[in-house]
């Protein structure tokens, strides 16, 4: 049964099926990048409403701006209240070193440079443990806190920030991140 | 063929994870909940009865000597097919999904199938065994997502079971308890696939 094929053969079929394939795959990429994007753009715009929920309502631009520090680079969504007056921003920032790499933390920071609120955008933790930073019991400890009330470390390093169970790592980036919102919004400030 | 018997085996005595044991590498990584296990099992049948298939109707047309790459074109097409439209229509999913969809590819499942049955079988055969042999990986995920969701986090499917101030047993939920409840589940799945399709052996 296994009789040698002619190797025209062999390499005809081979760029046939490897031909269909990438056809298939440019129009299925055509068709689904457009509803992809609208979700990565919808999942944003719905975060920034929720961490800067307690300025009430709030206006804010459909795109972020970007602002560059000297260790990293921080994207921004500032709300302007009833009159057109900026009453906080939504900080985009990468928290570093978690414990699946960076992850992508909103942070909502009012105009008096207190956390309103945090929401994870995307994130390679472990579920059941560091996933766990997207539960209100980890959250609320944030809000409140600014940049000078508070020591931006976990407790085990010496900063205020209670850790999540079995999962320093996370918490540790986690707490850096929101520390680097804060950060971006008093270099905001002082422009 | 006789389905009905076919459909059995492939839930117990020949279901893949606990009966043939392949596939275990996503088996232990997806399954810290329910939900998680249930998605990665759809999308694996899925790319599993898609490319048993489509191997299977071109299976005189493919040369013997280079049917193994012609094989991993066929799926890993199927896979990204998948991991695109599962971010255009489930994202939540494809957020904790997204990293082991791709990883679907080098299942040894669907490679397992594709050389072993669809490659000698006629297309409504090799689409029969791709779905059963998808829903016996599913059921085998979701009894081992649900256990590990159960014991780790004391939720199922997203619903808390156990007052949230109680301690769970974390250890299932990582990577030693997926070990631990994989080995339960071994012994339980043989039990049972004796007791329903009689003991073969």
């Amino acid at each position: 049964m296994d009789k040698q094929e002619s190797g025209i053969r062999v390499i005809v079929t081979l760029v046939l099926i490897s031909f269909l394939a990438a056809l298939l795959l440019a129009y299925v990429n055509k068709i689904t990048r457009e509803p992809i994007a609208r979700n990565v753009r919808n999942e944003t715009l719905k975060a920034v409403k929720i961490v800067l929920k307690p300025l009430g309502n709030i206006t804010y631009p459909f795109t972020a701006k970007t602002i560059r520090l000297k260790d990293f680079t921080a994207r921004y969504y500032p709300a302007f209240g009833p009159d057109s007056v900026i009453v906080g921003y939504a900080f985009i920032v990468k928290a570093p070193n978690g414990f699946g790499g960076d992850f992508d933390l909103m942070v909502g920071v009012d105009s008096s440079g207190k956390v309103t609120d945090t929401y994870v955008l995307n994130h390679k933790e472990t579920p059941g443990l560091g996933d766990n930073m997207r539960k209100e019991d980890f959250k609320k400890q944030f809000r409140g806190r600014t940049l000078t009330n508070t020591r931006w470390k976990v407790k085990k390093d010496g900063g205020d920030i209670d850790a999540l169970t079995a999962a320093t790592i996370t918490s540790r980036a986690f707490t850096y991140g929101v520390e680097r919102a804060l950060l971006a919004f008093k270099k905001l400030r002082e422009r | 063929m006789d389905t009905k018997k076919k459909f059995l085996s492939s839930l117990f005595s020949e279901n893949p994870v606990t009966g043939l044991m392949l596939g275990l590498c996503p088996t232990l990584a997806t399954t810290t909940s329910a939900e998680n296990g249930l998605g990665m099992g759809l999308a694996a049948t899925f790319v599993l009865v898609a490319s048993n298939v489509v191997i299977s109707s071109l299976r005189h047309l493919i040369p013997n000597r280079v049917r193994i790459p012609a094989f991993i074109v066929i799926i890993a097409t199927f896979v990204t097919l998948v991991d695109m439209g599962m971010e255009a229509t489930f994202y939540d999913l494809h957020k904790t999904l997204g990293l082991f969809i791709p990883l679907i590819v080098v299942n040894c499942i669907i490679l397992g199938r594709a050389e072993a049955f669809a490659s000698k079988n006629p297309v409504w055969h090799s689409f029969l065994d791709g779905l059963f042999m998808g829903l016996g990986f599913t059921f085998s995920l979701f009894i081992l997502g649900s256990l590990r969701e159960i014991l780790g986090s004391g939720s199922w499917l997203g619903m808390r079971l156990v007052p949230q101030s109680w301690n769970t047993i974390l250890v299932f939920v990582l990577a030693p308890g997926a070990f631990l409840t994989l080995a339960f589940i071994f012994i339980g799945m043989n039990k049972i696939s004796k007791l329903v399709e009689g003991d073969k052996r």
